[in-house]
């Protein structure tokens, strides 16, 4: 390793990482990255693991904050292969009897998004022109949001309240401020009357960062995941993982020493400041200014600094920090022959042409019970999914002429089950959806299917080091969001430790390819290492 | 600004390590580079996937890298500083017999002739003179045979019979070029074991044993057979530490671009087209891809020259493909063997089943005729003896490759599918007969296999599941590689050169036909050799 001294080392090579790291590099500080994995870029990863040709995001897909995220313009990523695509409808629900689909286009295309509501319900059609233009207007306010370390917090004033921002945000949007402290369900009930409207809405929102669609206190869930979010997926063209490759390729230009394969076990202090690290094969990387850990927080904090040299307050709040049970997805894979054809395309043939695709529920009942058996430590009973083809955009990612399916399934947290039992639902979970499948697309037959596989949580916890398969590295329930996340003590991303910093997704805003949490912590360093702020942009004001 | 708007000095068709280490060098020239890759990751061969279990990383195609410490472009890229570890495992390889005996290959030679010689002290002491004898001129052997354009084999004949070649050496003749590796050890060893450790040498090279005319380069295969050497963390950091040269020489990789034609303007290689459009090649396009493809697929018809067509039709590929599993395990194996010779459990490159130079023809011909052995002959390694970071603590990624038909006599190519798995579970029953009884019952917790079918539709440049692309014989080596007239890194078609393991001296991890394709651009365009120290 080419001097192992740098002026900051940090600790996990997944995108906020690599953010952290091409900015402070531009700075002009010594950055260098250590990886654990061999590959870079964490869950902004695609692999082909269902047969040769085939690309599958089994983690992170949607790519929904390209448009707002610092990173993807202040390093001109497409200029460096991140090449996407927004595809025009975005979401769809499909039903077994054929009854029409419910369709979400692209967030300025309000009006056919309406229209699909309408056939259930001219209310909610109405409702969705309303609070989808508001979405849109106040998008930057939204931006801002993720955009901005919490403030830094002293033990002696009281604690930060995310209630506060979330109240304001409601009446923002002109609606009751006490939309604040309900369930999301409430809200989507509340809004929406059409069960099929009801049901798409409960299970976009259990994907995208909402906490328990039941958990009272999430309002501002409904906000973000129901409003904000539908209409703004791109596809990475080639796969998530080449925004990543894009990322990586910022970070070398930048002059980042990158490491690859390079776990770290321990976090060097000398005189109670962070002075490095150790990694697992006992080569040490010396920190002149900073560590900044990208990685999960009991991983940096219990694990490689250790428990021994915390604070009470630190060593408890680390250690009863949560993981799950929401945020937690089992990945489904498949290799196709053709794609999916909805009976539901009679009616509109949108739902054929749908990127995020819904199927296995008649009833928003359905969703719910689906969502509490992840919550009881169950895998649900209905095997329902969430789908995408992403082929049928983009011909690079599978075979010519073939087509690669993944998807979601909610399942209990990575500890819920053995690991007899996480094979168990490997090996004939795929075969139960499939079954379904077939009811509400008949052509999604054995036959279709080349090759299938099957992520676990329990893989997930494994191989990205995402604690029970959290894919936000911590529940993103109120107690553990905004200034409290993933502690009061330790949000603004500095620690009782001088010189060690966190910059992963137990940061607020929590998991999503955001780049926010590296981004947060580059505003914070610059400050306390007296670095020029690279990160202002004329053209932002976040 | 979009990633193609300005066109590049040169496009490089392929991101393996040839297309990448030459991408390097141009970079670091201060030509602008770019390198389009039709698969979703870099590096070609040097691929690294978790396809069994998470954490356990098995490299799907190159395992064994042959030649660093001997190969220049380690340290003209500087690959070391930008990342690369290499472990060099000092048992280097073994076999283990079917009668519990075993030989093994160390670093240290005299360990090697003491293993040889518990078979046969003649044949320790002819190991060790021959060994002597070609790693005395192992340097001067690679840089001119391997990183250099080829020389015609009858230059190489004459310029060893003007050298006297047969007073002053007891194993180059000028016949080695008539001669088999069969024929060579026949000739030089007496015992069948030991021929049958050498041979497979050769054979996991590509050199089947039986061909006549390959044992010419045989004495520069086993000046190697020393150096493999292990990629820590998976031989995909490889193409990581490439990567890192080329951007930081102001050059780009992008993967998941596939070149779709190659545009010829005015009879010259001007750009190429992909999904996104055209890209324009200011100075040159390389291709490192096989020469079907860029000559029958990306070149319309009319603007190859016929005889350029005739050739390419007819370049002909290996016979033997591999067939692997790749093994998730609960620790590293102990073998029965080790009551015999302990080492073995280190050996690393492990010959099972080849145990006389017969073996190897059998197998051979029933390949040829798309049968699958019925007891597999199996070449297999642990990684994780020499780099225990590609596996969980405690655990082990293990491969194990047969040679394999691409085509199946029963179902073809696609026959593969509904055989796969269940002669994964028979090469895996083979290894594990030899294991001590704990091991062999308990040891492996799950597995993958790549049929030659798969490696074809993974990699389309490896046609018929060839890792060489080409077939190595004497027909398709040095001059004639991978025709008379592409032999030299150009083409018929000013501004398209070839610089993949098509060309001179083939495939594997040698950087050697980038490296040589770089040699003859640098000469065509008046590059400044910065990196030629000699
Ligand atoms: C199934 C699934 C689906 C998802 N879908 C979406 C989606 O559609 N849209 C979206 O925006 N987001 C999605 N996400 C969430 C998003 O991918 C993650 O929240 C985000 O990528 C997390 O980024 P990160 O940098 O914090 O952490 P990670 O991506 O987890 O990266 C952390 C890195 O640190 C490394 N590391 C861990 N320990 C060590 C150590 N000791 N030493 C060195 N390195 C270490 C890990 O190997 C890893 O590479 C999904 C996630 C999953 C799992
Ligand atoms: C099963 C197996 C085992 C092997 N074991 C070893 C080993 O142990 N040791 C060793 O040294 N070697 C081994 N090899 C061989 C080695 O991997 C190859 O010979 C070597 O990688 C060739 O390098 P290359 O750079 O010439 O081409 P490649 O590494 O094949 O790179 C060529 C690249 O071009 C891309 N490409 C193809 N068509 C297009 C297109 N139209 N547009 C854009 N890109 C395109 C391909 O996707 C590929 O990435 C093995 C190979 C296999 C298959």
């Amino acid at each position: 390793m080419s001097g192992t001294e740098h002026d900051v080392v940090i600790i996990g090579g997944g995108h906020h990482g690599l953010t952290c790291a091409a900015y402070l590099a531009r700075a002009g500080v010594d950055v260098c990255i250590l990886e654990g994995r061999h590959e870079w870029g964490g869950a902004v990863y695609t692999a082909e693991v269902t047969a040769p040709g085939f690309c599958h995001n089994i983690h992170a897909n949607f790519m929904e904050f390209l448009h707002i995220m610092p990173f993807f313009a202040d390093f001109d990523l497409p200029s460096l292969g991140a090449r996407t695509i927004h595809p025009e409808i975005q979401a769809g629900m499909a039903f077994r009897d054929g009854r029409p689909p419910v369709l979400i286009y692209q967030s300025d295309m309000i009006e056919e998004t309406a229209k699909s509501f309408a056939v259930y319900s001219k209310r909610d059609a109405d409702a969705w022109r309303e609070l989808k233009a508001k979405a849109n207007m106040f998008e930057l306010v939204m931006a801002a949001a993720l955009y901005t370390p919490p403030a830094k917090w002293n033990q002696s004033e009281s604690l930060p309240n995310p209630m506060l921002a979330t109240q304001s945000s409601f009446s923002m949007f002109g609606l009751d401020e006490e939309m604040a402290f309900k369930t999301v369900r409430d809200c989507i009930d509340e809004y929406f009357e059409a069960d099929e409207v009801r049901a798409l809405l409960y299970r976009v929102a259990i994907e995208f960062a909402a906490p328990s669609l039941e958990w009272p206190g999430s309002g501002y869930f409904f906000l973000f995941a129901c409003l904000f979010m539908p209409g703004c997926w791109r596809m990475m063209v080639g796969g998530t993982h080449r925004l990543n490759g894009a990322m990586v390729t910022a970070c070398i230009k930048e002059g980042v020493t990158m490491r690859e394969s390079s776990r770290v076990k321990r976090i060097l202090l000398e005189g109670g400041r962070a002075a490095g690290v150790e990694l697992v094969d006992g080569k040490r990387v010396l920190a002149r200014r900073a560590v900044v850990s990208a990685v999960g927080l009991k991983d940096t904090l219990l694990d490689m600094v250790g428990a021994a040299h915390l604070s009470d307050y630190t060593r408890r709040r680390a250690t009863h920090f949560k993981e799950g049970p929401d945020q937690v997805l089992g990945s489904v894979a498949m290799a196709l022959h053709e794609p999916p054809k909805y009976k539901s395309a009679r009616w509109d043939p949108g739902i054929d042409r749908a990127w995020y695709q819904v199927v296995g529920y008649d009833s928003a009942k359905d969703v719910l019970d689906y969502c509490r058996a992840g919550h009881c430590d169950r895998v649900p009973e209905l095997p329902a999914a969430a789908v995408w083809v992403n082929s049928l955009w983009d011909a690079t990612q599978a075979p010519a002429g073939k087509h690669n399916l993944t998807g979601w399934y909610f399942f209990p947290k990575a500890s819920a089950l053995s690991e007899a039992e996480w094979e168990e639902v490997r090996a004939t979970y795929n075969d139960k959806f499939l079954r379904l499948y077939g009811e509400f697309a008949p052509n999604m037959t054995r036959e279709n299917v080349i090759a299938d596989y099957l992520h676990t949580p329990l893989d997930q916890e494994r191989g990205m080091r995402m604690r029970e398969g959290d894919f936000g590295h911590g529940a993103m329930s109120l107690d553990q969001v905004m200034g409290l996340r993933p502690f009061a003590g330790v949000a603004h991303h500095g620690t009782e430790i001088p010189g060690l910093y966190l910059a992963g997704s137990c940061m607020h805003p929590g998991g999503g390819v955001t780049a926010a949490c590296g981004y947060n912590a580059v505003k914070v360093l610059c400050q306390d290492l007296e670095l020029p702020p690279v990160w202002q942009n004329p053209r932002r004001f976040y | 600004m979009g990633m193609f708007d300005q066109g590049f000095d040169a496009i490089i068709i392929g991101a393996g390590h040839n297309g990448m280490a030459l991408a390097g060098y141009l970079a670091k020239s201060g030509w602008s580079v770019a390198v389009l890759e039709r698969r979703t990751e870099e590096g070609g061969g040097l691929c690294t996937e978790e396809v069994t279990e998470p954490n356990f990383l098995h490299n799907m195609h190159s395992n064994y890298h042959p030649l660093v410490g001997i190969c220049p472009v380690y340290d003209d890229l500087e690959l070391t500083e930008n990342g690369v570890e290499y472990g060099h495992p000092d048992v280097q390889m073994g076999s283990i017999f079917a009668d519990g005996t075993a030989l093994t290959i160390h670093t240290d030679m005299q360990k090697t002739a003491a293993s040889f010689a518990r078979f046969s002290q003649k044949d320790a002491d002819t190991w060790m003179r021959l060994w002597d004898e070609v790693s005395g001129y192992m340097d001067l052997m690679v840089r001119t045979l391997m990183y250099a354009p080829p020389i015609a084999l009858n230059d190489i004949t004459r310029a060893l019979a003007s050298w006297g070649v047969e007073d002053k050496s007891e194993f180059l003749t000028a016949r080695l070029r008539s001669m088999s590796v069969a024929e060579f050890l026949d000739k030089h060893f007496e015992n069948d074991r030991i021929k049958a450790m050498l041979a497979f040498h050769a054979a996991i090279c590509a050199y089947q044993p039986h061909v006549k005319g390959l044992a010419v380069s045989y004495p520069v295969l086993l000046g190697k057979i020393a150096n493999w050497h292990v990629c820590k963390g998976g031989s995909h950091r490889l193409a990581h530490a490439l990567m890192r040269v080329i951007v930081k020489a102001g050059g780009r990789v992008f993967p998941q671009v596939p070149v779709t034609q190659i545009v010829v303007e005015g009879g010259r290689a001007v750009g190429v087209m992909t999904p996104d459009g055209f890209v324009r090649a200011h100075k040159l396009v390389a291709s490192s891809i096989d020469v079907n493809q860029t000559f029958e697929t990306l070149l319309e018809p009319g603007l190859v020259p016929e005889r350029t067509r005739r050739e390419v039709a007819e370049v002909k590929y290996q016979d033997a493909s591999l067939f692997n599993v790749h093994v998730a395990m609960n620790g590293l194996p102990r073998y029965k063997a080790a009551a015999f010779d302990p080492a073995i459990d280190r050996a690393w490159i492990l010959n099972i089943g080849f145990e006389s130079l017969a073996d190897f023809e059998h197998e051979f011909s029933l390949v040829r005729s798309g049968r699958l052995p019925e007891r597999p002959r199996l070449n297999a390694a642990v990684n994780s003896l020499y780099d225990p970071t590609d596996a969980p603590e405690g655990k082990a990624t293990g491969l194990l490759r047969v040679f394999a038909p691409f085509a199946l006599e029963a179902g073809g190519p696609e026959g593969w599918g509904a055989v796969a798995r269940q002669y994964g579970q028979v090469a895996l029953d083979r290894w594990c007969d030899l294991m001590v009884d704990d091991d062999a019952r308990s040891i492996v917790r799950r597995f993958a296999t790549e049929s030659p079918h798969e490696i074809s539709q993974k990699m389309i440049n490896y046609r018929f599941g060839d890792w060489m692309v080409g077939r190595i014989h004497p027909k398709n080596l040095l001059e004639h590689r991978p025709t008379d007239e592409l032999a030299e890194y150009r083409t018929p078609i000013p501004g398209l050169y070839l610089c993949g393991a098509s060309q001179h001296p083939h495939g594997y991890i040698t950087f050697a036909p980038g490296y040589n394709a770089l040699g003859v651009i640098a000469e065509d365009m008046g590059i400044d050799k910065w990196w030629d120290r000699v």
